[in-house]
């Protein structure tokens, strides 16, 4: 391993790792089968290196599991924002960085030639002038720098009131304490913070998928593609069945689950005129090829679309338009009003209405019955009846009661009145 | 505008912090340096490159390093990040931060900047309907107190209207501001002022408080917020069988996370997982376990499987 380095050129190749780290945990070397053992030591020790106080090690039978053990209840970070600190650099990236910003700090403009001279005389740095052209205009590119043209003179300067109102504004130091962990691309803010040199001491965040982060270079994508009105290709790779396959799509909204942790770009297919959505991880690459003509219309109709959909799907095993679900539940009134309160706050629109002392009904039309289940589970204690025009949905949800009553061997009551 | 720059690189970080030093450094200075801030085997690729002059941002003088740079040496904001603040000047809880004036001040050097998103395109399909009442003047300003108290770890007298209806008193000091992406909710976890007792976080929504009103006195030692968690989570883990059928396993390690949990697996089909919780997470995840219906089993711990049949048995009750 004398060529390790514990630097990485592309994010994309990291990202599936740390992803299985993370989320699994329990993937021994042997369940890496994709990848060579080389490979597969050289990001384990990488991660290892990134990762340090966060990795748990579990010696099993066949090898160790290498996981990481983060609970978000202790933390004022997200852990995994050091995986986008990795990037590798060559020696004149790293020199040139600090001596042209260095000699740009008194705001003044210059151009390649007098930057170049300034280092080698105030810094004692040889530089080519191509290579410190080509930082610069990397730099202005990146909004680092600004360029100027004048007559035929190229000129750069730098501009640090933005980062000097920032660094004397507590209230924002505050803010992106809060967003770096609570909101989309928090890794920026993150990044913002270590140039404040300001650490989160404040805020803890709940419900926040760290394992997001991993997705961010996609969802910067696709955000770009939406701000253009662009159609995008997807190059997408299944989580169940490991199949790569392209789709071309207009990229409309990011549909973001608090609850499954799970994020999805809703897309409109032109080839098959409908809405769909792709989970975030599973999209590897995007290509943004040209403007949507119709795209103000798409998202229009998504937008009316909305009030049907429950979660990602927009239809449904069955295939109907729409389907309804009734579910009565029981609330002692009023020490369990909050049981009512929940089907108002979590019910997304549905109706609820009180039919009788301590009995609720909860009512909604959705595309797709089926993924309300999880949440009508959570219910489970409380439910009188469920109906369902979609019957697969009401047959699933009484066999799988029927399948927990036996797992746990919860009797029938009126078997042991007869017993 | 790239996310993932050797700008944002945790050696140019370390390098910054080192070259930022008016003082001479030593290669001890140095190491110790990268070895607070750098990965863990960032020395081995850092040192050498300073030792040789490849990397020529030091000036040598007999053991001492010192920094070519100005010490005012500051790195300017990219268009990224620039574009990230003006997106989170449109989010509704920028409020709470910034006073209207610095909005429209940061608004004003942003002017030119278009917002790295806007809000309409990003949708939480399954966040609860009741969040907090951000653009309130109240809410706003016993937000700001609290952040103040929290700051100053000052102790905070607070009116709050309990869930029961009740109005009642209490004398805390603010310990962290946790913020729900569920509930778009936050809430004040913080210490009672009874030093003799055993310290255990105390959680209110920020929304029923009424009033807040800052005290003189403070928690003079430091307080190990993590370490009062920890102490408040059960000894015995929830410990769950996955059956690996429709795609239950990968579901339920996303879905639990976000909890401190360790997962083994026992057969080709079957995995073990203890999930670590205290008894303010517990009736969530209770319900979230039950969101799995069959695909999750629990063996253990009891008191977490008596609640789970309680359940079970009450619904077997009403429906047969």
């Amino acid at each position: 391993m004398s060529d390790f380095q514990e630097l990485i050129k592309s994010f994309s190749n990291i990202r599936e790792y740390v992803r299985d780290f993370f989320v699994y945990g329990f993937k021994t070397r042997n369940d890496f089968k994709e990848k060579s053992p080389r490979t597969y030591d050289n990001q384990r020790r990488r991660l290892e290196s990134w990762l340090g106080p966060y990795v748990r090690k579990d010696y099993v039978s066949g090898g160790f599991n290498l996981s990481l053990a983060i609970d978000s209840n202790l933390l004022d970070t997200n852990p995994l924002f050091q995986v986008w600190k990795t990037k590798s650099f060559t020696d004149n990236d790293i020199q040139l960085h600090f001596f042209i910003l260095d000699f740009l700090q008194d705001g003044k403009a210059r151009t390649a030639e007098e930057i170049t001279d300034r280092l080698l005389s105030d810094y004692e740095v040889l530089f080519d002038i191509q290579a410190v052209r080509r930082k610069c205009n990397a730099y202005a590119k990146e909004g680092l720098l600004n360029k100027q043209k004048s007559g035929k003179t190229v000129v750069f300067s730098l501009d640090n009131t933005l980062m000097q109102w920032l660094k004397s504004n507590e209230n924002i130091n505050n803010a992106l304490a809060f967003y770096q962990m609570a909101g989309n691309l928090g890794i920026i803010a993150n990044e913002l913070l270590e140039q404040l040199d300001v650490q989160n001491q404040i805020f803890r965040v709940k419900h926040s998928f760290f394992v997001h982060t991993l997705e961010d270079e996609i969802l910067f994508a696709l955000l770009d593609a939406m701000h253009r009105r662009a159609i995008v290709k997807l190059e997408i790779k299944s989580s169940k069945r490991e199949m790569k396959n392209t789709v071309h799509c207009v990229p409309l909204q990011i549909f973001t689950s608090t609850r499954s942790g799970r994020r999805f770009l809703c897309a409109y297919l032109g080839s098959s005129r409908r809405f769909t959505c792709f989970r975030l991880d599973t999209v590897k690459k995007i290509f943004t090829l040209e403007e949507a003509d119709d795209y103000e219309e798409l998202f229009a109709k998504l937008e009316r679309n909305r009030p049907h959909l429950w979660g990602v799907s927009f239809q449904s095993e069955e295939r109907h338009h729409l389907e309804r679900l009734t579910m009565t539940i029981w609330a002692l009134e009023p020490t369990e009003n909050y049981i009512v309160e929940r089907l108002k706050r979590e019910g997304r629109g549905g109706a609820v209405t009180r039919t009788a002392r301590n009995t609720y009904q909860y009512e909604t039309e959705v595309f797709d019955c089926n993924e309300m289940l999880p949440w009508i589970r959570t219910f489970i204690g409380r439910i009188l009846s469920l109906e369902c025009t979609a019957k697969s949905v009401e047959q699933r949800f009484y066999k799988d009661l029927q399948a927990m009553y036996q797992m746990y061997g919860i009797k029938n009551p009126t078997d042991e009145q007869n017993d | 505008m790239e996310l993932f720059s050797e700008i944002y690189s945790c050696y140019y970080r370390v390098l910054r912090h080192l070259l930022s030093s008016q003082n001479p450094l030593t290669i001890k200075d140095i190491y110790n340096r990268i070895c607070q801030e750098g990965f863990e085997e960032s020395l081995l690729s850092i040192i050498p490159k300073l030792e040789d002059g490849t990397w020529n941002l030091f000036k040598k003088e007999g053991e001492l390093y010192l920094s070519k740079l100005s010490p005012s040496f500051t790195t300017p904001l990219t268009d990224l990040e620039k574009s990230y603040l003006k997106a989170l000047l449109s989010d509704p809880r920028m409020g709470l931060f910034l006073e209207p004036a610095q909005a429209e001040a940061l608004n004003h050097m942003l002017v030119h900047v278009p917002p790295l998103w806007q809000q309409e395109q990003f949708c939480y399909y399954d966040r609860f309907a009741d969040s907090d009442p951000y653009e309130d003047e109240t809410y706003r300003h016993n937000f700001r107190l609290l952040l103040d108290a929290q700051k100053n770890r000052q102790y905070a007298d607070i009116d709050y209207n309990s869930p029961k209806g009740n109005r009642v008193h209490h004398y805390y000091v603010p310990i962290r501001l946790e913020y729900s992406v569920k509930n778009d909710k936050f809430r004040l976890l913080a210490l009672e002022h009874h030093s003799h007792k055993r310290q255990k976080p105390e959680i209110l929504n920020i929304d029923r408080i009424a009033s807040v009103r800052l005290t003189d006195k403070t928690l003079s030692p430091s307080v190990d917020i993590n370490a009062i968690i920890q102490n408040s989570y059960y000894k015995e883990p929830l410990k769950l069988r996955i059956a690996n059928k429709r795609n239950a396993l990968e579901r339920a390690m996303l879905h639990f996370a976000n909890y401190e949990k360790n997962t083994v697996k026992i057969d080709e089909n079957t995995y073990e997982c203890l999930i670590y919780y205290n008894q303010n997470m517990e009736t969530e995840l209770l319900i979230e376990v039950l969101s799995f219906g069959p695909m999750l089993t629990v063996i253990g711990n009891e008191k977490f499987l008596d609640s789970l049949k309680r359940r079970l048995e009450k619904q077997r009750e009403l429906s047969g």
